[in-house]
C-alpha cells in the first residue's frame, strides 16, 4: 500500500451561532504520529468527530487518499475517547470481540487479537471478568485494546496516556510504534506536552477554532530555537563571563546557558576561546520545549 | 446491514442474560395474572362445601317454607350437587311462653264454643216454640228465652272480641318467640341466616334478612332473585289466577350464549373471552414497555459512559438505532414466544377445555405477533428518540409514564370492545397509531369475522407512522446522543429536524 494521506481542507463547523471549527486545514501522512494540540474548547474533539464521520462539517472536505471521506467505503477507525467508558456489565472478551466484529473482523480473528493484546498488556487472567469488576487503570487498558484491536486505518486517541502507569505507557508507546510502522494514520490529541514532544512527528496547534501552528516537530523546534547553547562542566565555569562573543542567559556554577551575540560567528569560535580552561562534560544546542512554545503562542494570540 | 445485525445481536445477548429479563418474563406475568384472576376467582369460586341452614319465620301462614326450598334447590348447589340451602321453619310452638298463651287461647275458644252451643240451644228452643203454637206458657217462654238469648249473644260477642284480641297477642308472642329462637340459633351458628315474612309480605314486598354478615352481596343477591319470583307468584295468586297457569308462566328460563362465526357458532364464556384478549393486550404492553425500558437505559448508559462515541465511530447512527430496536424487539418476541409456549402447555395440561379458548388459533397468534412487531417498532423508535434526548433516568421515566398511559388506554375500553368490536368509535380509535396495536389485538379475536379493510388500513397506518417516527428519530438521535448534560429544548429539536 502506498503512503496513506488524510487531508483536512477548509473545515468549518458551526453549532448554532458559535463557530467551533473555522477554516481548518492540515494533512496527516501515514507513518507519522500527528499531534492535534490546543487548549480546552479549541475544537479538537469536534474536528476528530468530523474525521470519524460522527458529525458532518458545514463546509470544507475531508479526503482520504484523495477520495471524499463520505464516499470511502470500508474505512475503519479506532477511537479512544477522552472520557473512558465501557459496558460495565459485559465480560472483557465478549465486549472486545463485539467491537472487533463491528469493524469487520471475523469472530475468531477478533477473539485471537483480543487475547493477544490482553496478554501483551498483562491482563490475560481477566479475560472473563466483568468490566465493572476491574480497576480504573485496567478498564483503560481494555479501552485501548478496543481502539486498535481491529488494526484500524485511522487511529484517533484522545489523551491516551492520562492515568496510565509508566510501564504501561511504555507498552502503549511500543504498540503505537508498530502501528505507525504500517504507514497508517495516527492522530493523537493531548494536553500533555512532554508526551506529545516525545511521541509526535508532526503537530498541529489549534486555538479558537483556527490553526495557529502546523508543521513537523523538528522544523517547529528549529523555528523556535533561540540560538541558545547549554554547557556543563565538573569545574567552575565562571570564567565564561570574560568571553566577549557570548551573552549569558542563565548561570549556575558549573552549568551555563548562553547565545552568541553575533549570530554570524560560528560556535567553533567559542570553543577556541574555551580551549584548555575547563573539562566539558556536556554541550548542547538548547531546543525550546513544546510546552514553552504552546504557552507562548496561546498567550501571544490571546493578547492580539 | 451486518453491523446492524451485530448490534442487534449484542443488545439481545446482553439483555437476555440479565436478571431483569428473567423477572419480566416469568415473575411479573405471574404476579400480574394473579392480580387479575384472584378477585374473579375468589368471588366466583368461593368454596361452597357446606350446606347453609336458612331459617324462615313465616307469619303469613302461606306455607312459604316449601316454596322457598324448591326455588333455592333449583338454582344453587354445592360442589357435590346437593342443595346449597336448607330451609328450616322456625316455629316456637314448643316454647313455654307460647304454649301458655296457646292454652289460654284454647280456654277462650272452649268458652266461646260452649257459649255458642248454649246460644244454638236457645235458638232451637225458640224455633220449637214458634212452630208449636199450642204449648202452654208459650208467650211467657218466648219472652224469657228472648231475654236469655240476648244475654248469651252479648256474651258470645264479647268472647269473640276477646278471642280476636288474644289471637293478635298470640301472633306477636309467636313472632317474638320465633325471633328470639332464630337469634339464638344464629348466634350459636346453627343458622346461617333467617328470613322473616310478615302477614302482608306479598303486598308490601318487604322481607327481613337477618344474618351475622348482611354485607354479603352474593348471598343477598341470590335471595333477592329467588324471593322476587316467590312474591310475584303470591301476588298473582292473590289476584285469583289459576295455579297451573302460574306454574307455566314461571317456568325458569336459561340463556345459552353463542357467538356468530363464519365457520359456525360456538358457545361463549364471558370471562375467558374477555380476559384472553385483555391479557394479550397486557402482555403486549408489558413486552413493549420492558423492552423499551432496556432501550432507554441502554442509550442513557452509552451516553453517559461515552461508549456511544466509540460506537458511532464504528457504525452509523442508523445502524446503531436500527440494531437496538431490532435486538430488543427480538427480545420482546422471545418473551412473547415464551408466554405463548407456557399458555400452550397450560392448555395441553387441560386446565381449560379446548372449546373455551379456541380463539388461540394460528391466525390470531399471527396477528398478535404482527401487531406486536408493529407496536414495538413504533414505540421503540419513539423511546429511542426520547432516550437520546434525555440526560437522566428521571426524564426517561416521565416520558415512559406518559407513553404507558397512552398505550394502556385501549385496555380501559376493553368492555366497549367486547360489546361491539366493530363499533364506529372503536374503529376510529384503532386508526390512531399509538392505540392501533392494542385495539387490533383485542378486536381480531373478539369480532370473530376479520375486518379485512381495517386490518389493511391499520397495518398501512402503522407502517407509515413507523417510517415517519424512524426518520425523525434518526435525525434527532445522532445529534442528541453527542450532547452532554444539557437539557434539550423543543425549539432546538425543531431546528435539528429542519437542518439535518
Amino acid at each position: 500500500m502506498d503512503k496513506n494521506l488524510l487531508e483536512i481542507k477548509n473545515l468549518t463547523k458551526r453549532f448554532y451561532d458559535s463557530l467551533v471549527v473555522n477554516d481548518l486545514s492540515f494533512k496527516i501522512k501515514g507513518g507519522e504520529t500527528f499531534g492535534l494540540l490546543g487548549p480546552n474548547g479549541a475544537g479538537k474533539t469536534t474536528t476528530m468527530r468530523m474525521i470519524m464521520n460522527i458529525i458532518l462539517p458545514d463546509e470544507g472536505e475531508i479526503l482520504f487518499n484523495g477520495i471524499d471521506r463520505q464516499k470511502t467505503k470500508g474505512l475503519h477507525f479506532g477511537y479512544l475517547p477522552e472520557e473512558r467508558g465501557l459496558y460495565p456489565r459485559a465480560k472483557v472478551l465478549d465486549m472486545l470481540v463485539y467491537f472487533g466484529t463491528l469493524n469487520n473482523l471475523s469472530h475468531r480473528k477478533a477473539e485471537v487479537e483480543a487475547i493477544r493484546y490482553l496478554d501483551r498488556l498483562g491482563m490475560i487472567e481477566f479475560t472473563d471478568s466483568r468490566i465493572d469488576h476491574l480497576s480504573k487503570g485496567m478498564q483503560q487498558k481494555i479501552q485501548f485494546i478496543a481502539a486498535f484491536l481491529h488494526d484500524p486505518d485511522v487511529l484517533i486517541l484522545d489523551e491516551p496516556f492520562a492515568g496510565l502507569d509508566p510501564i504501561n505507557q511504555v507498552v502503549l508507546r511500543e504498540i503505537l510504534e508498530e502501528y505507525r510502522a504500517n504507514k497508517k494514520i495516527l492522530l493523537i490529541s493531548t494536553h500533555q506536552m512532554e508526551q506529545a514532544e516525545r511521541l509526535c512527528d508532526h503537530i498541529c496547534l489549534i486555538n479558537n477554532a483556527r490553526v495557529i501552528l502546523d508543521g513537523k516537530m523538528s522544523e517547529i523546534k528549529r523555528k523556535f530555537r533561540e540560538n541558545a547553547y547549554y554547557i556543563e562542566s565538573d569545574s567552575d565555569l565562571s570564567f565564561l563571563h570574560e568571553i566577549e562573543e557570548i551573552s549569558i542567559l542563565e548561570e549556575n556554577k558549573t552549568a551555563y546557558k548562553f547565545t552568541m551575540i553575533d549570530k554570524e560567528i560560528p560556535v567553533s569560535t567559542f570553543f577556541s576561546r574555551l580551549k584548555g580552561r575547563a573539562k566539558i562534560r556536556k554541550f548542547e544546542i538548547v531546543e525550546p520545549s513544546l510546552h514553552d512554545i504552546f504557552i507562548n503562542l496561546i498567550q501571544e494570540k490571546s493578547k492580539v | 446491514m451486518r453491523n446492524l445485525l451485530k448490534i442487534a445481536c449484542w443488545e439481545f445477548k446482553s439483555r437476555i442474560r440479565a436478571q431483569s429479563f428473567f423477572f419480566n418474563t416469568f415473575v411479573s406475568p405471574i404476579i400480574f395474572t394473579a392480580l387479575i384472576a384472584l378477585p374473579v376467582f375468589l368471588f366466583q369460586y368461593q368454596p361452597q362445601i357446606q350446606t347453609k341452614l336458612i331459617g324462615v319465620i313465616d307469619l303469613s301462614g302461606e306455607n312459604l317454607t316449601s316454596d322457598l326450598q324448591d326455588e333455592l334447590n333449583r338454582y344453587f348447589h354445592t360442589d357435590s350437587r346437593s342443595p346449597l340451602y336448607q330451609i328450616l321453619n322456625v316455629s316456637p310452638v314448643n316454647v313455654t311462653n307460647y304454649q301458655n298463651s296457646l292454652k289460654e287461647l284454647q280456654e277462650i275458644e272452649a268458652r266461646r264454643d260452649s257459649i255458642s252451643a248454649l246460644y244454638n240451644q236457645i235458638k232451637s228452643q225458640r224455633t220449637f216454640l214458634y212452630t208449636n203454637s199450642q204449648s202452654a206458657n208459650r208467650d211467657r217462654q218466648l219472652v224469657q228465652s228472648y231475654e236469655k238469648m240476648q244475654l248469651v249473644r252479648e256474651e258470645r260477642e264479647l268472647i269473640e272480641i276477646e278471642l280476636q284480641r288474644f289471637k293478635t297477642v298470640l301472633d306477636s308472642v309467636y313472632k317474638r318467640e320465633a325471633v328470639k329462637m332464630a337469634d339464638t340459633l344464629l348466634i350459636s351458628d346453627n343458622l346461617d341466616a333467617y328470613l322473616v315474612f310478615n302477614l302482608d309480605f306479598a303486598r308490601t314486598g318487604n322481607v327481613q334478612y337477618h344474618s351475622k354478615n348482611p354485607g354479603d352481596f352474593l348471598e343477598i343477591e341470590r335471595f333477592e332473585r329467588v324471593l322476587q319470583g316467590i312474591i310475584t307468584r303470591h301476588r298473582i295468586l292473590n289476584d285469583e289466577i289459576e295455579p297451573s297457569k302460574l306454574r307455566n308462566w314461571f317456568r325458569p328460563i336459561q340463556i345459552k350464549k353463542f357467538q356468530i362465526l363464519q365457520e359456525g357458532q360456538k358457545e361463549w364464556n364471558f370471562y375467558i373471552q374477555l380476559y384472553g384478549p385483555l391479557i394479550a393486550v397486557f402482555l403486549l404492553f408489558m413486552a413493549v414497555f420492558s423492552s423499551s425500558g432496556y432501550l432507554f437505559s441502554s442509550i442513557l448508559q452509552e451516553k453517559s459512559n461515552k461508549v456511544i462515541e466509540v460506537l458511532l465511530s464504528y457504525a452509523s447512527s442508523a445502524q446503531i438505532m436500527g440494531g437496538k430496536i431490532l435486538g430488543l424487539g427480538f427480545l420482546g418476541l422471545v418473551q412473547i414466544f415464551i408466554w405463548i409456549s407456557i399458555t400452550a402447555l397450560i392448555v395441553k395440561s387441560g386446565l381449560f377445555t379446548n372449546q373455551e379458548i379456541d380463539y388461540l388459533t394460528l391466525t390470531n397468534a399471527f396477528f398478535f405477533i404482527l401487531y406486536f412487531c408493529l407496536g414495538f417498532l413504533f414505540y421503540g423508535a419513539i423511546f429511542i428518540t426520547f432516550g437520546s434526548l434525555s440526560t437522566n433516568e428521571y426524564d426517561t421515566q416521565q416520558i415512559s409514564q406518559v407513553l404507558r398511559m397512552v398505550a394502556i388506554f385501549p385496555a380501559l375500553l376493553s368492555l366497549m370492545v367486547l360489546s361491539d368490536p366493530e363499533s364506529m368509535l372503536i374503529r376510529v380509535l384503532s386508526y390512531i397509531p399509538f392505540l392501533s396495536p392494542s385495539f387490533m389485538i383485542m378486536r381480531i379475536p373478539l369480532s370473530g369475522a376479520l375486518n379485512k379493510l381495517d386490518i389493511i388500513l391499520t397495518i398501512a397506518i402503522m407502517v407509515l407512522s413507523i417510517i415517519i417516527v424512524i426518520i425523525i428519530a434518526g435525525k434527532i438521535f445522532r445529534t442528541a446522543t453527542l450532547m452532554q448534560g444539557k437539557k434539550v429544548s423543543i425549539s432546538e429539536v425543531w431546528r435539528w429536524l429542519k437542518h439535518n
